[in-house]
């Protein structure tokens, strides 16, 4: 009986959260394991998946220049994007943290390219601002350099995607604004007592306060990278070009799926993309011993 | 409180069952409906006909999308009870959403094939054998065998095509006179164009913006016997990589040359029209299918001609394509209907009059003589240079096989470093032989 009544209460338990767990099963669990499988088969969407075992894989490791391309064009994209892009929203935070009467308007106004951020529309407005005649070149050529051939050379065209992802800074910019806010005045009060600098006070109380949303910012960040798509898809039609100079991981895997219909060989891409994250997410953990600073240890 | 939940749980359940048996309930009306309509179909007297909701999808420009959706408009006012939803998108976007729909089984009825994709999908069993309703629900006897020959694939009819095209270069006369060339000589080679293009890039002009790597190196090589892709598709149609070196250095130093824009320029304005080399007075021409010519000349809006494909052997090399093809796909379930509606695209003259030749021109012979008072300027050109190339060209070479578009790819990416002076036509050849045969040999 009373066994009864626990198995009914917990019922009800699952009851509320079937939305989530159905969602989750359909929608997450299921295809992961799916593609698990369809990764070591030969599938094409047409004809029932053969099984290759590890074919994909040795493929992708041995026998595919463009698949080292697009990760290496990723790494580069990551590791100057992220962090760029943590700069530029922690220079920003800083100075909307200032007491001005606009503020509320400036933060509205930075934030506003994130809330556009992914969208197709800011990729064709890149691709017009970066065009031969855009605005860009004809800045430069103000200051008398010639102008670049933002899509014909492959490093410039990556630059444009970096400069891009620096732009949509917005959300880590209001998550580094919170953390600022939440630094107290008594503290730089203190240190001016004691005869520090501006710099000095950013190197020796802000940015270690600032530390674990510094962590924060930069995991979330760094996933979000690896995982950019849509930029690099309408900047380059699609194609990665010029000299898969923009071809990133998500957009090969993108075209050895449905250009391709190589769903096999996407499956297993993706899973790699997954291990990929996963090793570059727990070096991240595994570093932040050494530097970030929690206040509940006693800075340790 | 318990008790509460209990009962909130029913409802719950209640709730889920009751949406389960819903949709149960409408997939069966769904299906009852279906039957309900071919009977109709099939007993064409009866006045209430049933209404009936077709799918159909294309690919195009701006001015295709909106002619197409008049000519739909058109086909819905003389039957009243079909409705037609339509889906259209880019070249590359068409097929990426095409390829998710077809492993759904969700592919719409009447789609727009291409010669690179329709053997995939015919062979994937995708698409419906047209053959019954042939000459029954769309009349074909004004057609010629040649061109609907081009829908077969393994012995049956899987597309009718909307209409026929052939290569050429189209260019502007004044510009041509501009880049210093009074004329070009009817019966060109390859020497003779690479002489021309170096003398316009001696006027600060382009001769052209390159050739489509896939289209026009499979010219080149039927011009000498072979072809890109072997008969069955299971290998390249060619073994000596001497042509292959020929063909892209020839390119390449076109490039080099300025005769040709390079791939950073030509990557610029890649896919819009308006921002073609021809359009802001900076290059000649352009190669491309004759169909492309009317929306072309309507942009560029400065008096242009055709000039035909280099020789030597160009009557070898040359053929009738079809543009593209109306296919009706083996999940849908109106099929007769969906065949009515291409019949209607093939023979109906008012709407042939919207369609304007954009879609090649048009394959049935009647349709031809009632639109040639009615064509404009630039599309009677495209019909006469059409209807002049025809009696030159050769039968079509099969349809280019499952995984020709990733090699279609390969060998645009290997072109652009050719012509970025990154490789070398030598260096590559071997390398896109093997690669492409290894692909090739899956099927």
């Amino acid at each position: 009986m009373r066994r009864n009544g626990v198995l009914k209460s917990n019922l009800t338990g699952y009851a509320f959260i079937s939305p989530f767990i159905i969602g989750f099963l359909a929608f997450t669990l299921i295809p992961m394991v799916i593609s698990l499988y369809l990764s070591f088969t030969n599938y094409n969407l047409f004809s029932s998946p053969r099984w290759v075992g590890f074919d994909n894989f040795d493929k992708m490791f041995t026998n595919d220049p463009k698949y080292w391309n697009s990760v290496r064009v990723t790494l580069i994209y990551v590791l100057l994007g992220v962090p760029l892009r943590l700069m530029f929203a922690l220079f920003i935070a800083m100075i909307l943290n200032t007491k001005s009467r606009m503020v509320g308007a400036y933060r509205t106004m930075y934030y506003l390219p994130s809330i556009i951020g992914g969208s197709v529309a800011v990729s064709i407005m890149w691709r017009n601002i970066f065009s031969n005649e855009g605005i860009v070149n004809s800045v430069i050529g103000w200051f008398g350099i010639t102008p670049v051939q933002w899509f014909g050379n492959p490093d410039a065209s990556l630059v444009m995607l970096i400069s891009l992802s620096v732009w949509q800074f917005g959300s880590s910019m209001l998550i580094f604004l919170a953390g600022l806010k939440n630094i107290s005045v008594e503290m730089y009060e203190a240190a001016g007592v004691d005869g520090a600098k501006p710099i000095r006070k950013f190197f020796s109380i802000t940015l270690p306060l600032l530390s674990p949303i510094v962590l924060f910012n930069l995991i979330m960040q760094t996933i979000s990278a690896f995982m950019t798509f849509v930029p690099a898809y309408i900047i380059s039609k699609g194609e990665g070009g010029p000299m898969d100079g923009t071809m990133l991981y998500s957009l090969y895997l993108f075209r050895q799926a449905f250009m391709f219909n190589n769903m096999g060989y996407a499956s297993a891409m993706a899973w790699m993309m997954l291990i990929l994250i996963g090793i570059m997410t727990g070096l991240l953990f595994i570093t932040s011993k050494f530097w970030v600073f929690y206040e509940s240890e006693g800075g340790r | 409180m318990r008790k509460k939940a209990t009962m909130l749980l029913t409802v719950l359940m209640l709730l889920i069952v009751t949406a389960c048996g819903n949709s149960a309930n409408t997939k069966e009306t769904q299906a009852t409906a279906t039957e309900g309509e071919t009977t109709s179909t099939e007993a064409t007297s009866t006045e209430t006909k049933k209404d009936i909701t077709l799918r159909i999808a294309w690919w195009g420009s701006d001015t295709r999308h909106e002619y197409t959706q008049k000519v739909i408009d058109l086909y819905k006012s003389a039957n009243p009870h079909v409705k037609i939803d339509f889906e259209y998108a880019s070249f590359d976007d068409y097929w990426k959403k095409l390829a998710p729909q077809a492993a759904a089984n969700q592919l719409p009825d009447i789609v727009q094939m291409d010669v690179s994709y329709i053997s995939q999908y015919a062979k994937n069993g995708q698409l419906e054998d047209l053959s019954p309703f042939m000459n029954n629900q769309i009349q074909l006897s004004d057609v010629s065998e040649n061109v609907l020959s081009t829908g077969i694939i393994e012995g049956k009819q899987y597309g009718i095509p909307t209409g026929v095209n052939v290569l050429g270069f189209q260019y502007d006369p004044a510009l041509l006179t501009k880049a210093g060339i009074d004329t070009i000589p009817e019966d060109w080679d390859w020497d003779k164009y690479e002489e021309l293009a170096v003398t316009a890039a001696s006027n600060k002009l382009f001769f052209d913006s390159g050739m489509a790597p896939d289209v026009f190196f499979n010219y080149y090589l039927r011009t000498k016997g072979k072809t890109l892709y072997n008969p069955e598709g299971t290998a390249l149609g060619y073994e000596d990589d001497a042509l292959f070196i020929d063909f892209f250095d020839r390119l390449a130093r076109l490039v080099k040359a300025g005769a040709a824009p390079d791939p950073g320029v030509a990557n610029q304005s890649k896919g819009i029209v308006e921002e073609s080399d021809l359009v802001k007075e900076k290059g000649v021409g352009i190669w491309q299918w004759s169909n492309q010519f009317v929306g072309l000349q309507t942009v560029v809006n400065r008096p242009m001609d055709f000039a035909p494909m280099i020789g030597p052997d160009m009557e070898k090399g040359l053929y009738m394509q079809p543009s593209m093809y109306w296919s009706v796909t083996s999940n849908s379930k109106a099929k007769e209907e969906a065949a009515k509606f291409i019949d209607f695209w093939v023979n109906d003259v008012e709407a042939n009059k919207l369609i304007k030749g954009d879609r090649g021109v048009p394959i049935s012979g009647k349709i031809k003589e009632s639109l040639a008072p009615e064509l404009s300027d630039q599309t009677k050109q495209v019909f006469e240079f059409v209807a002049a190339m025809e009696p030159k060209a050769s039968p079509m070479s099969p349809a280019p096989p499952v995984g020709s578009p990733e090699i279609i790819a390969m060998l645009a990416d290997y072109a652009e470093e050719i012509n970025f002076g990154q490789t070398t036509a030598a260096e590559v050849a071997p390398k896109f032989r093997e690669a492409a045969n290894a692909i090739l040999a899956n099927n």
